[in-house]
This record gives C-alpha cells, sequence and structure tokens, in this order.
C-alpha cells in the first residue's frame, strides 16, 4: 500500500475499530437472528410440540465478557449468534407447544426498535467519519 | 454446487412464506368442510367427512455455528375426522334408510367458525412479521444516508 493510503487508512480504521462500532455490529448479527427465530415460533405457533426458539443466553454473557475484558475488537470475530430451544416457556396447552402469540408479537416489536436503534448508531459512526473527511454535515 | 444466499435480505421471510401457504391451505380445508355440511353423498359412498388439517415443521435453515435450527412449517396430513356423523329422522331425504334415518356429514359448524378465526388470525401474525422484518431491511439499507 502506498504511504499515503496507509496514512489515511490510520485515520478511517479507528472509527470501525471502536467497541461502540463493533458492538452494535455483533447486536444487529443477534437482531436479525432474533426476528428469524420469531417468524420460527409464530410460524410454528399451531405445530403440536414445538418448542419456541431464542437466541441462546450464552451469547450475551460472551458479549459482556468480552468487552470487559478489552480488547473487543479484536476477539468480536470469532463470537456468532446461535439459537437454542427457550427452557424457561412452559406450555400450557395440551398439544405441549409452548409458543403464546402476544408474547411473540411483543417479541417481535421490541426486537425492530433495537435493530433500528442499532442501525441508527452503526450510521452516525459513518456520518462522523464524513463530518471529518469533508468538514460538513449531511443534507 | 449453486451459489445460494446464505441470508435473505429479508430476514425469516422463506420460514413465513411457509406458515401463510399452511394457514392458506387451512382456511381452504375449513370452507370445503362448512360447503360440505350437508352433503350426504360423496365420490366414495356415504356422507362427506369433516376434514382435518394437521401441521408439521419443515427444517428451512441450520445457523452458522450450531445451536437450534430454523424450523418453517408444512401440511403434514390432511385426514378424515372418524367422529360419527349424526343420525336425523327424514324419511322424504333421498338418501334416508328403510327405517326414515339419514346419516348427516360430521361437520359441527362452531368448530368450523372457530378453525376460520384461528387459522385467519395466525394468518395475520404470520404477515405482521414480514411487515416488520421489511422495515428491518429498508432500516439496514438507510445505514449512511
Amino acid at each position: 500500500m502506498a504511504p499515503a493510503l496507509l496514512n489515511r487508512a490510520r485515520v478511517i480504521d479507528p472509527i470501525f475499530q471502536t467497541d461502540n462500532y463493533q458492538l452494535a455490529r455483533k447486536l444487529l448479527d443477534a437482531a436479525a437472528l432474533r426476528h428469524e427465530a420469531i417468524a420460527t415460533n409464530i410460524a410454528n405457533a399451531e405445530t403440536p410440540g414445538f418448542r419456541r426458539l431464542e437466541v441462546a443466553p450464552d451469547f450475551a454473557v460472551q458479549l459482556k465478557a468480552r468487552v470487559t475484558a478489552g480488547d473487543f475488537v479484536h476477539t468480536a470475530g470469532a463470537l456468532h449468534p446461535v439459537l437454542a430451544e427457550d427452557p424457561t416457556a412452559r406450555s400450557i396447552r395440551p398439544d405441549g407447544n409452548t409458543v403464546e402469540l402476544e408474547r411473540e408479537l411483543l417479541a417481535m416489536n421490541r426486537n425492530a426498535v433495537e435493530y433500528d436503534y442499532l442501525t441508527e448508531i452503526v450510521s452516525n459512526n459513518l456520518k462522523q467519519l464524513k463530518l471529518a473527511i469533508t468538514g460538513r454535515t449531511l443534507t | 454446487m449453486l451459489f445460494s444466499f446464505p441470508v435473505n435480505l429479508i430476514a425469516g421471510i422463506d420460514i413465513t412464506a411457509g406458515a401463510l401457504s399452511a394457514n392458506k391451505t387451512r382456511l381452504d380445508i375449513v370452507a370445503q368442510n362448512i360447503a360440505n355440511a350437508q352433503t350426504t353423498r360423496t365420490i366414495g359412498g356415504g356422507p362427506y367427512q369433516r376434514q382435518v388439517v394437521s401441521f408439521e415443521t419443515e427444517l428451512i435453515r441450520r445457523v452458522a455455528g450450531g445451536g437450534s435450527s430454523l424450523q418453517g412449517v408444512k401440511i403434514g396430513a390432511i385426514a378424515n375426522d372418524r367422529t360419527p356423523g349424526q343420525q336425523v329422522y327424514n324419511p322424504q331425504h333421498p338418501d334416508a334408510t328403510a327405517d326414515g334415518l339419514v346419516t348427516m356429514p360430521n361437520v359441527n359448524l362452531s368448530y368450523e367458525m372457530v378453525d376460520l378465526i384461528t387459522a385467519s388470525r395466525a394468518y395475520e401474525a404470520n404477515l405482521a412479521v414480514v411487515k416488520s422484518a421489511r422495515q428491518m431491511a429498508m432500516k439496514a439499507l438507510e445505514i449512511g444516508r
């Protein structure tokens, strides 16, 4: 890489290497996956014996551990959200299905708001970078 | 191997699509049951038998990194309801037996109405999922704007 380009990379990289930006990325992945889990739950709301899915709680634990340990930016790559059956959900129906439609719809709305919030964070990070480059806000 | 997108732009739309079509089939079956509530003569002989739909899960996609996989839903079976139909005394009916009894279909209109409402509510819930997924995709496209 030419020296001039290398210098520019050093200026731009820090924006993408902040904890917040990387966290937002990981949480966006998790939110997209959670939406698919909710889609699965609602699709199977009437399937006998179906147990509701959820993003595995281990993901949040790992995320927190890595942020508090520092150097999140370099260890975040290996962390992927996965799905698991919700062990806390109890069935109140004779067919053993643990999906409650109202609960899923609430979770879906909550997740959509979270997703909006995270896209906003990523957007603002990029806008700051553009402001630094051009010296003016985008219209 | 054919290249395929690992992730849809609109999250979960493949799952919801299956559920929508399964619930549509259920509505069709309800319509068929209600339409045939008085049918005493069928191709197989005897009165119409109520059809019942059962759903089963269908693997859609495994999640990278393990854990549970995403499951859609499909129609598992459309089976006959084996409950015996009600016998009505109606000697004028062309299908009446020698002692004037007619075996009516085992369709109970109240059950069908309940099924109808459940199926259409399930359909609506799945539509809400697509709507929300679409808004999320639009938000993702607005990143950096």
